[in-house]
């Protein structure tokens, strides 16, 4: 991309050059033509930044937007072979395979006519806001590898999380908070675990490492002062030790002393600043009660508001893991549990951002790391198994054409059939509604240059955008 | 030239704070314009921007035109005639260019002009530098003779000539020790160590080699042998759950302590199980082959698991033995180095006879057979000593009767721990041959018998599980293309090494190990190389080719290759003894030189790889949390064990299932045992270590980024390691301080700096204990709060106001740059 446009770009999301510097101190990279990457291919952009709601264990498509007529007719007899022969499969392996149809009802909504269960309606009232990708595929079967091919492309680890990746190339807009956010929730069925790789900066450098926001305890790890320290001591200190490294780089003329001691004054100023964004009983009674959140009670809702915060504070990429989608069995159970936990936060997220005129350039994404099988498992009561040739995700706000359906699965909701949408082509679409190209943005590493869309080439989804 | 611009490129280096600006005066300044190389100057700018298609690998190459061989490129190069050669015409076709256009990678005019001569002088193509065995070569003459103090420096004042540099002074003798310190044994000298060496009671020789000889040698040596080899106690995917290998650790640290030969030391690893009888060690030391993470997810296929695990080991192996990339031929030949996806899956059969199956459950720790009950020295002489009673008891009369039924017993509980039989069985069996034994006693000794019996069974149960290999009948093993699992279609291979580096009769780990390390019928010399570049990293502080795991095409040539080529060389020829070549290092003079570096020499080379000076670097996490643990006396100094668990953020094992677990923090000495104990969680490692930049362990790291976070002064701002260590620093300066000021102020610098503190640094601390002091006066509480951080006790008889108001200043210089910086 031609630098002059970069720089309108830039010129137009009203950087200026101070908030940049701040930026980088704190590990951001910087926001104007970055020194780490000053070759990433920019052009106009739709989104500033990204929310992406991970409804971790994957969530079944067959009961949230993929309703399929012939399902319900095939309900209990044995699932046609054509499908399934040679396919991977996790738990359900060596088994007799029967078809379950929906657990639910499914109704039209919005003018857009798209169809949504009835186990989300809020997400419903959204319809016109939202467009649902129904031919999702992914490669990885098991819930950890499939993590870590959704956040980074690949499922060798030590690669960079999406997070990582959109920070590199386009910087923080914060001067006192990192510029990629990972909060949790759990509830529903036994909440599927998470590694720390899934918002791991990988090669890129560690200031664009995923910083976890707890909402008990120390809101980030060690950002609250030792036992019996004020804040006034606690700045003496932090004072005295950077006039001390400053007295001792005039000895040895070490450049890292600098980076060092701004990091130590932005510690510092995180140290307040990030205890003041997580306290959310500042907020409003009515929009505490959009959300259902209560203060302090970690919950997804909770989270949802904290994303919005987080958001209007310039953080680039937040990432919201919600831990209990693994419906194996009792799907009606946990489904009705996971659904009630996040349905109406979730919807509560797009209308406050709505409101506050952030919607259109920030871009949400809402899914799993695969979907469920038409076929039956039953630990518990009847539920569904790991299924990755055909799911739905969906995508709102930064330049998304809302209220369209993408993409479709066959008459069972097994394999994805019309334009399908692969992992690598939903990170090339997120990348393009933040201006960057994602065929051409790359990090050298291993003699290679790495994107996050992978080596095979990535699609843009034109059609809804 | 051409070298340096890739081997400088900032995207290489994990370091934080690139100096950019720089970098196109350092092209300049580290390349001479002298003879063309084609290795250094060459074949970097081909491979970056043709090889992709005209290179290796046969599938991807266009117009069947292969680049990375004389033949291949004779069609388009015309040697001597660059304007008759159609390569040029290509590059230089402004309509339709090479490269092409949508290949997003272009040539730069002095690229073009590099080419353009090298054609003309007659394009000779020359065997890539790392697959050509090193060869000694004579020291080059320099013009000062009096520098060099061994041949190490002869290579480096000749190269710092040819680019016009002088070499730095030598450092001063505090710099010089904490060096030799953190380097050798990465712990701080104590004030008395470090005056024996200021005051000339020891010398510099003296110092090395006491510290070669310390048991804390093999633990610092072992930080680094641990992030390649991706040692971690816990499983990696999915339920992370802990597994046993710690002795595995204790092998790795008591090897180097003991000087293993490192060619020893290879084939123990790879193949400790095919030796003959192996001894304990070296069957602790195969667990190297259970090393990678595994999944014990329900629901997971194991062809799918085994092709996984498979790949996992052929990245592991070539990273670290070969400097090499072979997991880039998983999927299809590698686009760059000659190995092909053959070679990949060859290498892989070397492994197919590791059991890998029946990760199930999730049992904390696994059980994962197979594994070995491992006993330390003390258990086995208590074992021994129980042992000869129980034959005396026996006599003469009874042993020979019992003696089948022990052998048996052995072998079924041995059956237990490879995991080959019925467990329900097998504790039947076992009872019922305790019986007999039993029964050939008189009754008047059958107590005594059950009595020595119950205690050798308790020493056995006393000894740690350890993951150990043990081959099976190997699996078939056959090309999958694309890398897909589910792709049987490509042919079976047997074991064999990659075909363009020859080829051996042997089919097992142990010829493989072998053929890694013999210089003469194996690439021994080539792994020696990679070794040396390390062992340089380690004392330097960057490699001599900056690629400490990729020796590939797409890997940076070394600066000094012919001293890069003598110190492999050395390697082996001294029987590949490690601590040889660490002396052999730091009793160069080049490691003595000053790190401080003018503002010129740091734009010329700002990543130090012409060693004009020493490198500076802040410390790895293991050692900033010893160092704190050290100067505060709380440090633990025994060797090996189980892993430990320090404080911790409370909850942070929360996203971890099958099963949930919590932290708890040892309560005992073992909270202020050294870093490279500390329980590595794959999944989350500790926050500490973590901010620190120590590596997950999932894939090899040869090389640890060094970042410089708010994250990581909020560690050592906050975290309670830091803080009670702190605190009992201020209860050494008030009891051993002195009472005045300035005598205590001089303690903590000598205690933790090895230097006094001047004048102005005095001044800083002054006013920081009477700020401090003055709010503890009048909140005492608040005092009594923070000198109760930690499980060490606070002495009653301490003033607590002074105490709180000392750990401020013990705080600050735990925190201090100085103190966490290599010099």
């Amino acid at each position: 991309m031609n630098p002059a446009t970069r720089r309108t770009f830039l010129g137009q999301s009203g950087f200026s050059l101070g908030s940049a510097a701040l930026a980088s101190l704190l590990g951001n990279g910087t926001s104007f033509a970055s020194a780490d990457h000053p070759d990433t291919p920019y052009f106009a952009a739709k989104a500033k930044r990204v929310i992406f709601l991970c409804m971790a264990g994957g969530p079944s498509h067959l009961e949230t937007f993929d309703y399929k007529p012939k399902l319900n007719e095939l309900d209990g007899k044995p699932m046609p072979e054509s499908f399934t022969k040679g396919q991977p499969i996790a738990q359900l392996q060596g088994q007799e395979l029967q078809v379950l149809g929906h657990q639910t009802e499914f109704k039209k909504y919005g003018k857009s006519g798209l169809m949504v269960s009835d186990y989300l309606p809020w997400t419903a009232k959204m319809a016109d806001d939202i467009a649902v990708v129904k031919s999702m595929v992914t490669e990885q079967i098991n819930h950890d590898p499939a993590h870590t091919f959704m956040n980074t492309g690949t499922v060798i680890s030590g690669r960079p999380s999406m997070g990582s990746w959109v920070n590199y190339g386009l910087g923080s807009m914060s001067e006192d908070l990192p510029g990629f956010v990972v909060l949790t929730s759990v509830g529903g069925r036994n909440p599927q675990p998470i590694a720390s790789r899934q918002w791991s900066s990988g090669f890129l450098p560690g200031k664009y490492q995923g910083v976890e926001f707890n909402s008990a305890g120390d809101p980030v790890h060690y950002v609250s002062n030792p036992k019996g320290v004020s804040a006034g001591q606690q700045a003496a200190l932090v004072d005295a030790i950077s006039q001390l490294d400053r007295k001792r780089n005039s000895i040895v003329g070490n450049p890292e002393i600098d980076t060092r001691i701004a990091a130590y004054e932005m510690a510092f100023r995180m140290q307040t600043s990030v205890p003041g964004l997580m306290d959310i009983s500042e907020e409003p009674q009515a929009v505490l009660d959009l959300y259902g959140a209560k203060p302090g009670d970690g919950s997804y809702a909770s989270n949802c508001l904290l994303a919005r915060r987080l958001a209007e504070r310039g953080v680039r990429f937040i990432h919201l893991y919600h831990r209990g989608w693994d419906h194996h069995g009792d799907l009606k159970k946990y489904m009705d549990i996971c659904c009630g936990l996040t349905d109406r936060p979730t919807w509560a997220l797009l209308t406050d951002l709505k409101q506050r005129g952030l919607l259109d350039d920030t871009l949400v994404i809402w899914g799993g790391e695969f979907g469920r099988t038409p076929m039956f498992q039953g630990k518990g009561g009847a539920g569904r198994d790991h299924h990755i040739k055909g799911f739905s995700m969906w995508m709102a706000g930064g330049g998304i054409k809302g209220g369209t359906s993408y993409g479709e699965t066959d008459e069972l909701g097994y394999n994805a059939v019309g334009n399908v949408v692969h992992v690598r082509d939903l990170h090339a679409t997120m990348l393009h509604q933040l201006g960057i190209d994602g065929n051409r943005f790359t990090f050298p590493f291993q003699g290679l240059d790495m994107k996050l869309t992978g080596v095979e080439k990535a699609k843009v989804i034109k059609d809804l955008i | 030239m051409t070298r340096h611009c890739t081997l400088l490129s900032p995207g290489l280096y994990p370091v934080e704070s690139v100096i950019v600006p720089c970098l196109l005066f350092v092209f300049t300044a580290l390349c001479s314009a002298g003879e063309l190389d084609f290795n250094r100057d060459i074949r970097p700018i081909l491979s970056d921007k043709c090889f992709f298609c005209h290179g290796p690998d046969s599938h991807e190459r266009k117009a069947d035109l292969r680049l990375d061989t004389p033949d291949g490129a004779k069609s388009v190069i015309t040697a001597g005639k660059p304007g008759e050669s159609e390569a040029m015409a290509r590059i230089l076709d402004k309509e339709d260019p090479m490269p092409p256009l949508d290949s997003h990678k272009s040539l730069t005019k002095k690229e073009i002009d590099l080419i353009s001569r090298w054609i003309k002088e007659g394009a000779e193509f020359e065997d890539y530098w790392a697959y050509v065995p090193p060869v000694k070569h004579d020291f080059p003459a320099v013009s000062d003779n009096d520098w060099p103090l061994n041949w190490i420096d002869h290579f480096i004042l000749y190269r710092l000539g040819q680019e016009g540099l002088s070499p730095s002074p030598e450092a001063d003798k505090t710099t010089i020790i904490r060096r030799l310190y953190f380097d050798l044994i990465g712990l701080p000298p104590t004030p008395q160590q470090a005056d024996d060496f200021l005051s000339g009671r020891k010398s510099y020789i003296n110092v090395v080699d006491e510290l070669l000889a310390s048991p804390h040698f093999g633990e610092r040596m072992a930080m680094y042998w641990l992030d390649l080899v991706r040692y971690a106690d816990t499983v990696g995917y999915h339920g992370d759950q802990d597994h046993n290998i710690s002795p595995y650790r204790d092998y790795v640290i008591r090897s180097f302590n003991r000087n293993l030969p490192f060619d020893q030391f290879t084939i123990e690893q790879l193949a400790g199980d095919l030796l003959e009888q192996p001894d304990k060690w070296q069957s602790v030391a195969s667990g190297y082959n259970r090393l990678l993470q595994t999944s014990h997810e329900g629901g997971i296929q194991a062809k799918e698991y085994n092709a996984i695990y498979a790949a996992d080991r052929v990245r592991n192996v070539s990273a670290v033995w070969m400097g090499a990339t072979v997991g880039c031929a998983q999927c299809h030949d590698h686009k760059y180095d000659p190995y092909t996806i053959k070679d990949h899956y060859s290498l892989a059969a070397y492994f197919a006879d590791i059991h890998d199956d029946g990760y199930n459950g999730n049992a904390l720790p696994t059980n994962r057979p197979p594994e070995m009950i491992f006993l330390s020295d003390q258990l086995e002489s208590d074992l021994a000593v129980i042992r000869a009673k129980m034959e005396d008891l026996a006599g003469t009369e009874i042993q020979p009767e019992i003696e089948k039924y022990i052998t048996n017993r052995t072998a079924l509980e041995k059956s237990l721990l490879v995991g080959k039989k019925s467990k329900k069985a097998v504790e039947k069996q076992l009872k019922e041959i305790e019986l007999e034994i039993e029964n050939r006693f008189p009754e008047n000794k059958k107590a005594a018998w059950r009595n020595l019996r119950s205690k050798e069974k308790q020493i056995l149960n006393s000894g740690r599980r350890t993951m150990i290999t043990s081959a099976e009948p190997p699996r078939t093993m056959r090309v999958l293309p694309r890398g897909n699992w589910q792709d049987d279609s490509g042919e079976t291979v047997r074991p064999g090494v990659p075909e363009f580096l020859g080829s051996i009769p042997g089919h097992t780990r142990l010829d493989l190990a072998r053929w890694l390390t013999d210089p003469e019928n194996g690439v021994g010399g080539l792994t020696a190389r990679v070794f040396a570049n390390r062992f340089w990293y380690l004392f330097f502080g960057t490699g001599i080719s900056s690629s400490l795991a990729d020796f590939g095409g797409q890997g940076q040539p070394p600066v000094n290759p012919e001293l890069l080529d003598n110190l492999a060389v050395f390697f082996y020829e001294n029987g590949w003894d490690s601590k040889a070549m660490v002396k052999l290092l730091v009793t160069s003079r080049a490691y003595r030189q000053s790190s401080i570096a003018s503002p010129e020499l740091l734009a010329r080379d700002p990543y130090n790889q012409l060693v004009a000076r020493q490198s500076r670097y802040r410390l790895p996490a293991e050692v900033i949390r010893d160092n704190a643990l050290a100067v505060s006396n709380l440090l633990i100094k025994e060797t090996g064990g189980t892993s430990v668990k320090p404080y911790q953020p409370a909850g942070y094992y929360r996203h971890l299932n099958f099963p949930k677990r919590q932290y708890k923090n040892h309560d005992d000495k073992r909270q202020w045992r050294r870093g490279v104990y500390v329980h590595w969680q794959r999944m989350f490692l500790h926050p500490m270590m973590k901010a620190m930049d120590a590596p997950s362990r999932e894939e090899c790291t040869a090389e640890r980024p060094r970042s410089n976070t708010p994250n990581a002064a909020l560690v050592l701002l906050n975290d309670p390691t830091f803080v009670e260590a702190a605190r009992v620093l201020a209860q050494r300066i008030l009891i051993e301080g002195g009472s005045n000021f300035d005598d205590r102020l001089e303690f903590a610098y000598q205690a933790v700096l090895n230097r006094p503190p001047d004048t102005g640094e005095k001044s800083v601390f002054q006013s920081l204990l009477e700020k401090t002091g003055n709010t503890y006066l009048k909140s005492p509480e608040t005092a009594d709060q923070l000198i109760a951080t930690g499980l060490s006790p606070t002495p009653p008889d301490l003033d607590p106001v002074e105490l709180a108001s000392w750990t401020a200043v013990a705080r600050g210089l735990i925190n201090l740059n100085e103190t966490i910086t290599r010099n």
